[in-house]
Order: C-alpha cells, then structure tokens, then sequence
C-alpha cells in the first residue's frame, strides 16, 4: 500500500525540512536550478515538487496552486512528510503608494482575508511568520543585494476583487477595505500567505515569505531573479543557524 | 471637539509635548509606574490623571517615560494615541499574563509577538483579519535583552480579552461552553498567554505607524488552579522589570547603531 500523501504524492524522505512555496508550478524548476543536483520528484493535479541540495542539506520546492484552499492542502501534506520550515515566494500587488516596482516585501504577518484559516483558528487569531524566518529573509536580501522591505501582506481570496473591484457587486466594501488595510501600513496583497502562517502555527513549523511588488515603474528580469536568489539564501541562513543550534533572537 | 489644552497637554494623559521621551514603559497599574522610574536616571513625575500616570527619565542618556494604561483596551488604546500626539514613536508593554500552555511556568517571561484581538477596541480601527502583531526590532531586542538576564524566553501569541473573570471563572459565565472552546483554540494555536491590552497598543501602532511590543511575567496555568508559595515568589511581577529596561536598553542601542 502506497505512503504516499493524497494530493501532493510525496512520501517521507522524498522532501527536506526546509521548502520554498511559489504559487505557480512553473516557478518551481527554475528555482530548483538553484538547488545542487536538482531531481523532479513528483507531479500531481497544480502540485510540483522538485528537491535538491544546499551544502549537504535536502532542500525542496513545492507548488500550491492559487490560494488558500490549495495551500492549506499543501502545508498539510508536507508536515505529514517531515518539512517544517516553510517560505513562501512569489508575486504580489503593492498596497503603499510609495512602493518602487520589483522591491521584494518580507511578510512578517498576513490579513486573514480568505476563507480557509476559519476552519483552523478564530478571525481574532494573527497570522504571524516566524521571526526568525523574517531576519532570515533580511540577511539574504543583503546578500544579494535585493530591495527589502518588511511588513504585513494582505492575503485575500478574490484575484480579481483587488484588480478590477469596481465591476464587483460590492466594490464599495472592496474599495473601503483596501483602503483600511493601506491605513493599516499593509504592504503588499497576494493569495496565500495566511494560510502558510496560521496552519505552521498551529503545528510549532517556521514560516515566512518574501514577495515581489508590482508598484511604480517597469519590472526587469534581474528583479525577478532576485527574488528567486533571495528566497534560496534565506534558506542557506537557516540551515546554518539550525547547524549552530542557534535559539532565535 | 480639541481633545488638548492651549499647551497641547493631552486630554486624558494629561502629558504635553516635551515632556515624554520617544520610548515609553507601558504597565496596566498606574501603581507600577515609580517602581519602574526608579530603574531611571532623574526620574521625575510628570502627570498622574485617572489611571494614567507619567514619571519620565533617562537610559544611558536617552529620555525614557512611563505611562500606565489601566485594565484593558479601551484605556490602553487612549494612552497610546495621546503618547504620539505628544512624541512618542516606541512603546513596550510591561506586565503580567497567564500561562496557556503547560511547559510555560510561572517565573518565565513571554515576550509578545503578536495578539489575538479577543476584545472590542481594534474593530473600531481595522477589520478583525487585519493581524495584531508587534514591531519586530523591538521584539528581537525585549527576548535579547531578558535573555542577557539569563530568564527563560518564550517568544508568541498571546491572547488579548476584555474580561478577567471570563478566563479565571469561566464556568460562571452564561457563554461557558464557547470560552471554553475558544480559550482551547487558542492553546491548539499555540498562543503563549493570557492578557487584556497587547492587541489594542498593537492595532493603533500599525495605523499609527510607531512601533509596540511587549514582555509579560508568566503567572498561573492554563486550568486556573491556585498557584503554589514557590510560584508565586517566581511569579512577582518585580521580576520582569530588569528585563524590560534591558530590553529597552538593547532596542536604543540597536537604533543608536551600537
């Protein structure tokens, strides 16, 4: 009889502790060509999952498919199969105004604004990253030279909500929330991380996330590999920390 | 309506600019408030209106304040809005909390990352998903500098409520059965203790745009049983006070670059 996990066919062993989250299936080889001996290790429905190594440690890579519902499902599995460090990189809106395009934001908490985490935690409960995961972020942007900026991410169901809200029924609600959340001091707007933080919690895991900005001006391609870089570090920040049997602060 | 007089001093607080430091002690009891000062170079009290009471200082040079906030949001979230208004930018927390899980004994430290918003205030500033979480600089700097101490830290959520006696006598109340189900919920989510303003100081810093954390001596255990002689004596509240000057001692060096 198979071992594996439902939906994202894994088995313990086939992943390391540590394993970066893209939204799209696509991100995945890419990043997995930063790893050391990068193997494909499986393909179900929008879950692709590559590992490899950095130094002598197993790393992995693992799509969630759009969403909370399918993230959850994810972070999920992968706890059934020994991951428990978890950042999420990928693509985000820019909420402030002042926000250059291609910065990368370093989400140290999420805005529940998703319908899955009800079915883990009260609405009161804070979707919060793991601070070392956050200083672990900051360290590798300034290895690699990235943009950072740190703060909440607003984590929402509704793609199109945020794009084109005036063509929804209740654009004044979308419209007033928005403006709540940019009061707020929120930062950027993606799909995916409150559900990441919110179900690491509650099973003791770490996890953070670094997103790219769509704000003010052009995106260029050298942005787009930073992120990429970026997220990898991070990585290598936390696996010599966990080395040293370092307690974060 | 003006909510300050011809000299700016604030309504409630009753403090004007120049008379607060940018970095403010926040205990609940107005009578913590000296004991702290006393931690102070020239400590000095400066306004004492209601349950708020200022005395202001100095920490290797910087000028550092005190302000009680009273029992819960309401009057958390006034004190803190006023503490801007007067020039305040950094706010930490200082008090006591109730263990909610049982490896966190009473005698150890929690230092407030971020805070369930189990109470009525911060609705009225942010819909209930928007997260309370505290500043990370002064976070890093409270678990460093308690640590330095040599305490024991745990780093976490706690749960911020509105009402004492609906975590201490829960049977009484007619919503029994749904605070106990959610008081285990929150244990399920790891939360690290119990107190009743974090959420409120951390909501208004974040549309404020100042920082906030906070450090909590740990007392009791998550079932409500009394506490034993040797509890209570690791459990005094005086123990958190070096660690929170500490921390705030490590939070200016770290701003000042050293």
């Amino acid at each position: 009889m198979s071992e594996k996990v439902h939906h994202l066919q894994l088995e313990k062993g086939d992943v390391g502790r540590y394993v970066l989250l893209p939204g799209d299936p696509g991100r995945c080889e890419p990043i997995a060509q930063l790893f050391d001996n990068p193997r494909h290790v499986a393909t179900n429905r929008e879950y692709v999952t590559y590992s490899g190594y950095l130094g002598d440690t197993l790393v992995s890579v693992v799509s969630t498919g759009i969403g909370c519902p399918s993230s959850a499902i994810a972070v999920e599995e992968l706890l059934k199969v020994g991951a428990d460090t978890f950042i999420r990189v990928g693509t985000s809106g820019a909420i402030q105004t002042d926000t250059p395009s291609g910065q990368l934001a370093i989400v140290t908490a999420a805005i529940r604004d998703e319908g899955t985490t009800s079915h883990y935690l009260p609405m009161e409960f804070p979707a919060v990253a793991s601070g070392q995961v956050v200083d672990a972020l900051v360290e590798a942007g300034r290895r690699t030279g990235a943009n950072t900026r740190c703060g909440i991410s607003q984590s929402k169901d509704s793609f199109f909500g945020e794009v084109e809200p005036d063509r929804m029924p209740m654009a004044s609600r979308l419209h007033d929330r928005w403006e709540a959340w940019r009061r707020g001091g929120a930062i950027c707007s993606e799909m995916e991380a409150s559900a990441i933080f919110i179900i690491s919690q509650i099973h003791g895991a770490r996890a953070g996330g670094v997103m790219h900005m769509m704000g003010q001006g052009a995106d260029t391609d050298p942005e787009r590999a930073l992120l990429l870089s970026t997220a990898v570090e991070s990585l290598r920040v936390l696996i010599e920390q966990d080395k040293a049997g370092a307690v974060w602060p | 309506m003006a909510m300050s007089t011809t000299d700016n001093r604030q309504y409630h607080i009753q403090v004007a600019p120049g008379e607060v430091g940018k970095y403010i002690f926040l205990p609940g009891d107005p009578g913590r408030c000296e004991p702290i000062a006393q931690f102070f170079d020239e400590p000095r009290l400066v306004a004492k209106n209601r349950e708020y009471e200022t005395w202001t200082g100095f920490l290797d040079g910087e000028m550092v304040s005190v302000t009680s906030t009273g029992i819960g949001c309401p009057s958390a979230a006034i004190a803190i809005e006023e503490l801007v208004k007067a020039g305040s930018d950094t706010f930490v927390r200082v008090g006591t909390s109730g263990s909610m899980q049982h490896h966190i004994k009473p005698g150890d430290l929690g230092v407030i990352q971020a805070a369930i918003r189990d109470e009525g205030t911060t609705s009225h500033y942010l819909p209930l998903e928007f997260p309370a979480v505290a500043d990370l600089d002064v976070t890093r700097a409270l678990a460093v500098g308690a640590r330095s101490l040599g305490k024991t830290v745990h780093v976490g959520i706690s749960q911020t409520k509105d009402s004492f006696f609906g975590q201490h006598e829960p049977s009484r109340m007619p919503v029994a059965s749904r605070l106990d189900e959610r008081w285990k919920a929150w244990m399920a989510g790891g939360a690290i203790c119990s107190e009743m303003e974090a959420a409120g100081l951390y909501i208004v810093a974040s549309t404020l745009g100042v920082r906030a954390g906070g450090i909590m001596m740990i007392l009791g255990n998550p079932e409500q049983k009394p506490m034993t002689e040797a509890e209570l004596k690791a459990g005094a509240v005086e123990n958190v006070l070096p660690a929170a000057i500490e921390g705030m001692r490590e939070l200016i060096r770290q701003d000042n670059g050293k």
